[in-house]
C-alpha cells in the first residue's frame, strides 16, 4: 500500500489528511499523481510540489515506489 | 538547552534563543536575527489568529539542512531556527533566526538568505483567520 498525505490547502480541498493506493510492481509516484488528479480536481490545481518518504521529487524523474512508501502532494509553502 | 532547530507550538523567548547561540564561542562579532510576527491586518482585512500546518518531518529535515548549509556557505559560527505551529494571535512571534559569525556581514546575509530559504523550502503552510472567515495564504516575494 502506498500512503499519500496532504496538508494545508490541498488537504482542505481534498477533505483528508491521508488516503491509501493499493501498491503496483514498478509504480511512480507520478503514477499516483496521474490516478488522484481527476478524483481531486480542484486539490491538484493547487499541488506544485510532491515528496516521496520526506524528500522532494523532480517531475522528469521516473523510480519505482516501494511498498509502503509515503507520497505528499503539495502546494507553494507559506511559513515564515 | 533546546535543540538549535525547533518546530513548537510554545513561544520562544529571543533572548534565551541569543544566550544559547552565543554560549558556544566568545569569537562572534556579529550576531544577527529575524523575528517574524503574525500581523492583524492583511490583504486589506483584519486578522485575528493565524494557523500553521506542516508536513512536520520533512520540516524539519529542511529546517537542518538549512542551517547547516547556512554555517557552511556563509562560515558561521552558529545558527539557530526556530518555527511556531498550531495556532497563533495577532501580535504573536512566528518565526526566529539567529546567526552567529565573526563579523557582521555574513551574520546579516545568512540571516536574510535563512528566511528566504525557509520560505521556498520548509513545508509549512499558514491560514489567516478573521472575523468573516479563513484563508490559506498565497505565497509572496
Amino acid at each position: 500500500m502506498i500512503t499519500v498525505l496532504f496538508f494545508g490547502p490541498v488537504a482542505d480541498r481534498v477533505g483528508e489528511r491521508q488516503i491509501d493506493v493499493p501498491f503496483r510492481e514498478g509504480m511512480c509516484w507520478q503514477d499516483v499523481r496521474d490516478e488522484l488528479t481527476p478524483r481531486y480536481p480542484e486539490a491538484f490545481a493547487l499541488v506544485s510540489i510532491a515528496a516521496v518518504n520526506g524528500e522532494r521529487v523532480r517531475d522528469d524523474v521516473r523510480t519505482p515506489l516501494a511498498d509502503g512508501a509515503e507520497i505528499v502532494f503539495m502546494s507553494r509553502f507559506s511559513g515564515g | 538547552m533546546n535543540d538549535a532547530v525547533r518546530l513548537q507550538l510554545e513561544d520562544f523567548s529571543q533572548d534565551e534563543e541569543v544566550c544559547a547561540l552565543r554560549a558556544g564561542s566568545m569569537r562572534m562579532g556579529g550576531i544577527a536575527t529575524f523575528l517574524g510576527c503574525a500581523r492583524d491586518f492583511s490583504e486589506g482585512r483584519e486578522v485575528c489568529e493565524i494557523g500553521f500546518d506542516a508536513y512536520r518531518p520533512m520540516a524539519l529535515a529542511e529546517l537542518q539542512k538549512l542551517r547547516t548549509e547556512a554555517i557552511e556557505r556563509f562560515g558561521l559560527i552558529e545558527a539557530r531556527i526556530v518555527h511556531r505551529l498550531g495556532t497563533v494571535r495577532a501580535g504573536d512571534n512566528i518565526v526566529f533566526i539567529a546567526t552567529g559569525a565573526e563579523h557582521r556581514a555574513p551574520a546579516l546575509e545568512a540571516c536574510r538568505w535563512l528566511i528566504d530559504e525557509l520560505k521556498e523550502r520548509v513545508p509549512i503552510w499558514k491560514k489567516e483567520i478573521t472575523p468573516s472567515g479563513e484563508a490559506w495564504v498565497t505565497p509572496h516575494p
